[in-house]
């Protein structure tokens, strides 16, 4: 970086030099009369009409404001008075306009006219489309079992529907987006705390982010809060990561980790925390269980024993610990979302969980907090019994702790492939994309071979819907009629958000409520469906008397709930009621109630671990081929440490081959020395094998092509950091 | 005469390179592909420096100079500096000509080949006249960028310039100060992309000695037009708007701003 000359000169010679005094000589305004350019004209005001709504372009549904000009969405702004989102809009949420009028997007019925993924359409009326739906449903019923059919809807404010239906119809295969995302982080806050927490970064002292990437991959109000923090508050940002992620760019520190020895860094800050009795001792004996045992189990975990496993020297790992400790109870280790990386995942996730508890950040300003109320209320409802149905899911037993309404992507997948216990043969898919997202791509192309009928509803042709028998178009956020959904902004709020069109639907777009609805009826289900989406909203503003009323005017309605001590006098929902650094139902479970560190599988000699990450572009797999975000990324590269790729004859830019047990793709390599010599990196959601996705079809390299299929032990997320490649230079041909 | 110095006021170390506010402003504006308004630049980070490697990113955009080469370098009088202190391109004298493109040493001028103009950003007047922020600082996520008019002392810009007068920056390239208009609070990085602006000779002699009513004249001459409108039809469409020819390091400025005569006048809300 070379370092301008920094001038301190005088204000009269500044003005001198910036020509402020003899402005009005320079400004070369012309006086032509009717040619001349109006200086002082003013502009007019767009004529648009503003509507609120709540972004969809990934899970956070930011407040937005959509400038709607004759029946067109022209611009889409933040909705100032939305706190959650701190009034703002990132790159995703400014490009929405873009994936509404995407010439991409699906727009009528669609249904298989050649061989499965050959990619042959034919197009085919609603009316038809939905009997089909409903007959192929019926059939596969009839045949295996209501359980016989699967479903799988990703993160949307009406997926609920999905699995409404699914209960009524039957089936207790349902599968969401998370089993591939942060089941594992869950469930260990979970069993440590009783709840997920929400981080009060914005009051925070001192973060320390393991493997997140909050300046990156961008939740609200995390991420800008985090920066208000830092910037405002002096705040200190400490990021252990294999990568160079523009989180570690702007950190205090920034410690490149070996990949997968998290565990053993904080087991070590355990260790320091304790031994040195940094923690508060009244606190900790009031509110956690287990202190005497974890004090035992962790004295083992020294930071010299640590030092050689993550790389990161003891006497950074013993400073951090104490800094921790004094800045407690207003520091974090900071939970993170995507946790789907190791076989242990939710093991290392417990010493996280515990390692906050030792700062007693619990429900206190600065660390982590509980859930406050929204007051939204549920629609109950009483589903049908079937007799023929097996005991349970597909996927059950084969983890001990997994959660029931999300399962496990890649065991149901498994057990679909080897149609045991029992066979699955119909899948129903909303607005998620397991071809994009899900490892080991080749098992989830041999999932979709082996269906006798797939319906897939999205707004473009996925990859996933390109395996389909039956695509139909769904409406984009900016067209629908959406149910409230409840949501919390760590201390900044919680609130209710919903979605009213903002323009009419395009193409014969329907959304998927209206879908099954539809199918329901056909299928004698109809009482299950007999609402209307505004009937429904009613129901869950029944205890909000207020909330439509400021949803019209503001956009956002804000619960004035309580924030923090909601902890006070209140039982933690575990064994000991405490917040339980030894957890009592692992040990009955046979599971080590205490996090016990195995170290990472070693990295083959010329091979390299590959590792998932976000940036603040795109979601997944669902935003790399709008226009607007394609041209700030066309393609995906692979993260390449100089060295690493001195040995290989690797150049920068030059063309790859990438290789692991399950897959291989070609993408350019990026030489960086933002990542580890033993580790590379890509992008998720290019190498798109769907033409439909005209941008990135065949451009850059599939990640989930390459990534082997563990799960983590206990919750049955997927693993997704355990998968190691080899590169090659591909000679142009 | 000048009424308003609308600027903006950006607290660099708050970016993080997400760029919403490039999109946000191709949306707000229509760029077409390739093109873009605004941006973040990088510095390079040190990856000798232990666990501090770190990476400074800078937003920019057009910084609306107080001493504006390209409006020197416009034939037509289409680029001008309004009484708000905002340069700005009438498309309708602009004849495409790109005298202007060069003479720019920040590059934030292109020729946009649908309008077959230059282009560049003008602090969304559209959006200021709906009571909006320019679409950019509406929608950036951690309120990195600051706009207002700097002659108000009420203005937040003017504020934040107030505030932090001992260590605010510009960037300036040595060889054509054209005193920008856009503050970067304490240090920024990186400093050493702008380069010496370009004049047509021509245009140089012509704007050192002529007044600029003769320079309007002698540009919307028939032979001026004709020479001009010649030049854009060969011109094709420019695929680049990065030139990268740097000219030794840049200048950091601390200075105490304060802007302009401080003729405290009433200006637009915000």
């Amino acid at each position: 970086m070379s370092e301008g000359r920094e001038l301190k000169i005088s204000r009269r010679s500044f003005f001198k030099a910036t020509g402020l005094a003899a402005a009005a000589s320079l400004s070369g305004g012309t006086v032509l009369g009717g040619l001349a350019p109006q200086a002082c004209a003013a502009v007019a005001a767009p004529e648009w009409e503003s509507h609120f709504s709540a972004c969809d372009m990934c899970f956070n549904k930011c407040g937005l404001v959509a400038r709607v000009q004759q029946g067109r969405v022209v611009k889409l702004d933040p909705n100032p008075k939305f706190s959650k989102s701190r009034g703002m809009l990132c790159a995703r949420g400014n490009a929405g306009v873009a994936q509404l009028y995407d010439p991409d997007r699906l727009k009528y019925p669609l249904l298989r006219a050649g061989k499965r993924g050959e990619g042959k359409w034919k197009r085919i009326p609603w009316d038809e489309a939905l009997a089909m739906t409903a007959e192929k449903m019926q059939e596969i019923r009839t045949k295996y079992t209501p359980c016989g059919y699967l479903f799988s809807a990703g993160a949307d404010m009406q997926s609920a529907f999905v699995s409404r239906f699914a209960e009524v119809f039957g089936s207790f295969n349902v599968t969401s987006h998370e089993s591939l995302c942060l089941i594992s982080n869950n469930r260990a806050y979970l069993d440590t705390f009783g709840e997920v927490p929400f981080a009060d970064v914005i009051n925070s002292k001192y973060v320390l982010m393991v493997g997140a990437n909050r300046f990156e991959a961008l939740v609200t109000p995390d991420s800008m809060d985090l920066m208000t923090a830092m910037r405002e508050k002096g705040c200190k940002l400490v990021v252990l990561d294999p990568r160079y992620t523009k989180t570690a760019a702007l950190a205090d520190e920034w410690h490149p980790i070996r990949p997968g020895t998290d565990m053993a860094f904080m087991l070590a800050v355990i260790n320091v925390i304790i031994s040195e009795k940094l923690y508060d001792a009244e606190w900790m004996a009031e509110k956690t269980f287990g202190l005497d045992q974890l004090a035992g189990h962790v004295s083992q975990y020294t930071p010299a024993w640590a030092a050689a496993e993550c790389g990161i020297p003891a006497d950074d790992i013993v400073r951090i610990a104490r800094e921790m400790a004094a800045a407690a109870p207003q520091s974090m280790i900071y939970p993170g979302r995507r946790t789907s990386d190791y076989e242990d995942s939710t093991q290392i996730r417990r010493s996280f969980a515990i390692a906050n508890a030792l700062l007693a950040n619990w429900d206190r300003p600065g660390g982590l907090l509980a859930a406050r109320a929204v007051g939204l209320k549920g629609v109950p409802y009483d589903p049908p019994w079937y007799d023929d149905n097996p005991p349970d899911r597909v996927d059950a037993g084969l983890v001990p702790m997994m959660f029931e309404h999300e399962g496990s992507f890649v065991l149901t997948r498994d057990a679909v492939l080897k149609g045991e216990p029992y066979p699955l043969k119909g899948w129903f898919v909303y607005k998620t994309n397991p071809m994009a997202t899900a490892p080991n791509r080749a098992k989830t192309i041999a999932m979709a071979e082996q269906m006798d009928f797939t319906v897939v509803v999205d707004i473009a042709m996925t990859d996933t819907a390109h395996m389909a028998d039956l695509v139909l178009p769904a409406p984009s956020y900016l067209e629908r009629l959406d149910p409230a959904s409840g949501l919390q902004g760590s201390s900044a709020c919680a609130c209710v958000v919903v979605r009213d069109p903002v323009v009419n639907a395009l193409y014969e777009s329907r959304p998927v409520f209206d879908i099954l609805k539809d199918v329901a009826g056909r299928l004698d289900l109809g009482e299950y469906f007999d609402f209307t989406i505004e009937e429904y909203r009613t129901r869950q503003f029944a205890e909000l008397p207020d909330a439509m009323e400021a949803l019209r005017r503001d956009g956002v309605y804000y619960n004035p709930s309580k924030v923090y001590g909601l902890y006070e006098g209140k039982a933690h929902k575990t064994l000991s009621q405490k917040i339980e650094l030894f957890n009592q139902r692992y040990a009955d479970m046979g599971l080590d109630p205490m996090p016990v560190y195995t170290a990472p599988a070693k990295v083959p000699n010329n091979q390299f671990r590959l590792v998932v990450g976000r940036n603040a572009y795109f979601t997944h797999g669902s935003t790399q081929n709008n226009a607007l975000l394609h041209e700030l990324m066309p393609e995906n590269t692979l993260w390449l440490h100089p060295d690493a790729a001195q040995t290989l004859g690797i150049a920068d830019g030059e063309l790859v081959e990438v290789a692991s047990s399950v897959g291989r793709g070609e993408l350019k390599a990026s030489l960086t020395k933002g990542i580890r010599t033993d580790t590379v990196y890509m992008l998720t959601g290019f190498g798109a094998i769907s033409p439909g996705l005209t941008r990135i079809h065949n451009v850059g390299a599939s990640i989930s092509a390459l990534l082997d299929d563990k799960v983590d032990a206990i919750s049955g997320n997927a693993a997704l950091h355990t998968t190691f490649v080899t590169v090659t230079r591909k000679v142009a041909s | 005469m000048r009424k308003a110095q609308y600027a903006m006021v950006i607290d660099s170390a708050k970016c993080i390179d997400c760029k919403a506010c490039v999109v946000s402003c191709k949306v707000a504006n229509g760029t077409p592909e390739g093109f873009s308004r605004n941006w973040i630049k990088a510095s390079e980070p040190d990856f000798a420096a232990g666990a501090k490697p770190r990476t400074h990113f800078q937003p920019g955009a057009c910084m609306h100079c107080e001493a504006p080469i390209c409006v020197d370098a416009c034939p037509t009088g289409a680029t001008y500096k309004n009484a708000d202190g905002i340069v700005m391109i009438d498309e309708t004298l602009c004849i495409g000509c790109g005298n202007c493109i060069p003479a720019c040493p920040y590059g934030a001028r292109f020729r946009n080949p649908q309008k077959r103009t230059a282009d560049k950003c003008n602090y969304c007047p559209e959006r200021r006249a709906a009571g909006l922020l320019p679409a950019c600082v509406d929608t950036c996520p951690t309120k990195a960028r600051v706009f207002g008019d700097i002659m108000n002392p009420e203005s937040d810009a003017a504020r934040l310039l107030e505030q932090h007068k001992d260590h605010v920056v510009q960037v300036i390239n040595q060889k054509s100060n054209t005193a920008p208009h856009m503050y970067y609070l304490a240090s920024t990085a990186p400093v050493d992309w702008t380069h010496e602006a370009v004049m047509p000779a021509s245009m140089a002699t012509m704007t050192g000695v002529v007044d600029p009513v003769v320079k309007t004249l002698v540009g919307l001459s028939g032979l001026g037009v004709l020479v001009m409108l010649g030049r854009q039809l060969l011109s094709g469409h420019d695929s680049s708007h990065d030139s990268s020819h740097d000219s030794g390091p840049d200048v950091h400025t601390g200075s105490d701003v304060q802007a302009g005569q401080a003729h405290k006048q009433q200006t637009d809300k915000e």
